[in-house]
């Protein structure tokens, strides 16, 4: 065998081949009907398959880039849809009962680092002070509550997760309406558990837990779970074990929630408590 | 030397022909010598050449004889294409250190009948496969390549001496 040169020889003998070998399917498919239309199905099969592949490939490269771009579409959609239901409840009263201008403004955000192996876990979102943010946001997805915002710098946040045994978020059974605060169980990512439901409080096990809209946090009606089995507390309060429609393992995009109008809150409270002094 | 070879392999290029125009048994058989000849194109040609004679040679056949245009041309290059990597694989590196072209009376029966057992089945794997251009059934093709190579095999057999002649005779 030659061995001189194997490498360039080799690219030439492939390359007289493959001249070749098209000069002989360019005469046959020039001469035959049959086999002009056998090559032709044979290169759109290969050209087809060659275009699929190469464009699930771009398509897989270019998925953050869509979900971004979803994610801040659908958050546009949902100030559109609020906008309207706020104009229709002005022109009719009557119309959409539960609504209302709740004061709070919503960003969209991603996660870019959060951790579920310890009791105490965090959150890193990709907005910051520059974007809107403020300490004390809540953050929240369509499937439940996600955690609250602790501190902010310029460009990210940080957030002290639903799965933080020190996070109590103020929850209501939809059917009984009793309120209590529902915290991780420490254990599982979809699960929590509901305290201090007195027991005159009647619920059914898959009724619908809500956020109770009495902090000034998160807007009432987000919904979180459903109630699972109970327990009795020292004989006074139900616990509830609630199933989260939001599974925490599987996060990456949430809408942070700015309470616009905490500072009248904070006011109000302020007042409150100055005539509870003044009275004593 | 290298005149009898050209006047052989010419001779058998009409020969192939004959076959092709007149030897019609049925359609699930055809005789073809073309993989043995070019087997035994002497080792000292490259390649590329060894190539552009199977392309021609091919041509003429297609020409000649009744056929597409093309069809015996494509199926005969991938044979020149790794005739030396085959004859490598059975007959070792001797034939190209010795410049020599491959013998039964040197290397034996058995191995250059397994090389043209090998090319022409190569061959006729694609003539059948671009013939039938996909309107012919997997048993079809698959019985035509089998009585195909037989038929072959024993022509290509009885008459490969003649071209793979020993240089040293």
């Amino acid at each position: 065998m030659p061995k001189e040169r194997p490498l360039a020889s080799r690219i030439i003998n492939l390359a007289v081949f493959i001249l070749l070998e098209a000069a002989a399917l360019l005469m046959l498919s020039n001469n035959s009907t049959l086999q002009k239309l056998w090559i032709a199905r044979i290169s759109h099969g290969f050209m087809a398959k060659t275009w699929g592949a190469s464009q699930s490939v771009r398509n897989y490269f270019s998925l953050k880039r869509q979900n971004d771009e979803l994610a801040l579409e659908n958050e546009s959609l949902r100030e559109s849809l609020r906008s309207y239901q706020l104009a229709a409840k002005e022109s009719d009263p009557s119309s959409l009962p539960v609504l209302r201008d709740n004061g709070f403004k919503y960003i969209p955000a991603t996660i870019i680092k959060s951790g579920t192996n310890s009791q105490h876990n965090y959150l890193i979102l990709d907005k910051g002070s520059e974007d809107g943010v403020v300490e004390n946001s809540g953050i929240v997805t369509s499937k439940g509550v996600i955690g609250i915002v602790d501190a902010v710098s310029k460009h990210y946040s940080f957030a002290i997760s639903f799965l933080n045994k020190e996070l109590n978020i103020s929850a209501r059974i939809d059917t009984s309406g009793a309120v209590g605060p529902l915290a991780w169980d420490g254990m599982r990512t979809d699960e929590g558990v509901l305290r201090e439901i007195p027991l005159q409080f009647k619920y059914d096990p898959g009724d619908t837990v809500y956020t109770s809209g009495y902090s000034a946090i998160f807007p009432p009606d987000i919904p979180l779970g459903v109630a699972g089995e109970a327990k009795v507390i020292n004989g006074a309060t139900n616990e509830i074990r609630v199933k989260l429609f939001q599974d925490h393992s599987a996060l990456k995009y949430v809408t942070i929630i700015e309470n616009t109008r905490i500072r009248e809150i904070e006011e109000i409270e302020g007042m409150d408590s100055k005539v509870k002094e003044g009275k004593r | 030397m290298r005149s009898t070879f050209t006047v052989t392999y010419i001779l058998m290029v009409v020969a192939q022909m004959l076959l092709t125009n007149y030897f019609h048994f049925t359609t699930l058989c055809m005789v073809t010598i073309l993989p043995m000849m070019v087997l035994c194109i002497p080792t000292k040609v490259d390649t590329p050449w060894a190539m552009a004679i199977a392309f021609a040679t091919g041509l003429a056949v297609d020409f000649f004889a009744e056929g597409a245009l093309g069809l015996n041309a494509l199926s005969l290059i991938p044979v020149a294409f790794v005739r030396k990597g085959l004859i490598n694989m059975i007959f070792g590196s001797e034939p190209f250190e010795h410049k020599e072209n491959i013998s039964a009376r040197k290397y034996g029966f058995t191995r250059v009948s397994f090389a043209v057992i090998l090319v022409t089945t190569l061959f006729l794997a694609i003539y059948i496969t671009a013939d039938c251009a996909g309107t012919r059934p997997l048993w079809f093709m698959a019985s035509k390549l089998g009585i195909s190579l037989l038929a072959s095999y024993l022509v290509s057999a009885l008459i490969v001496n003649l071209l793979s002649y020993d240089d040293r005779r």
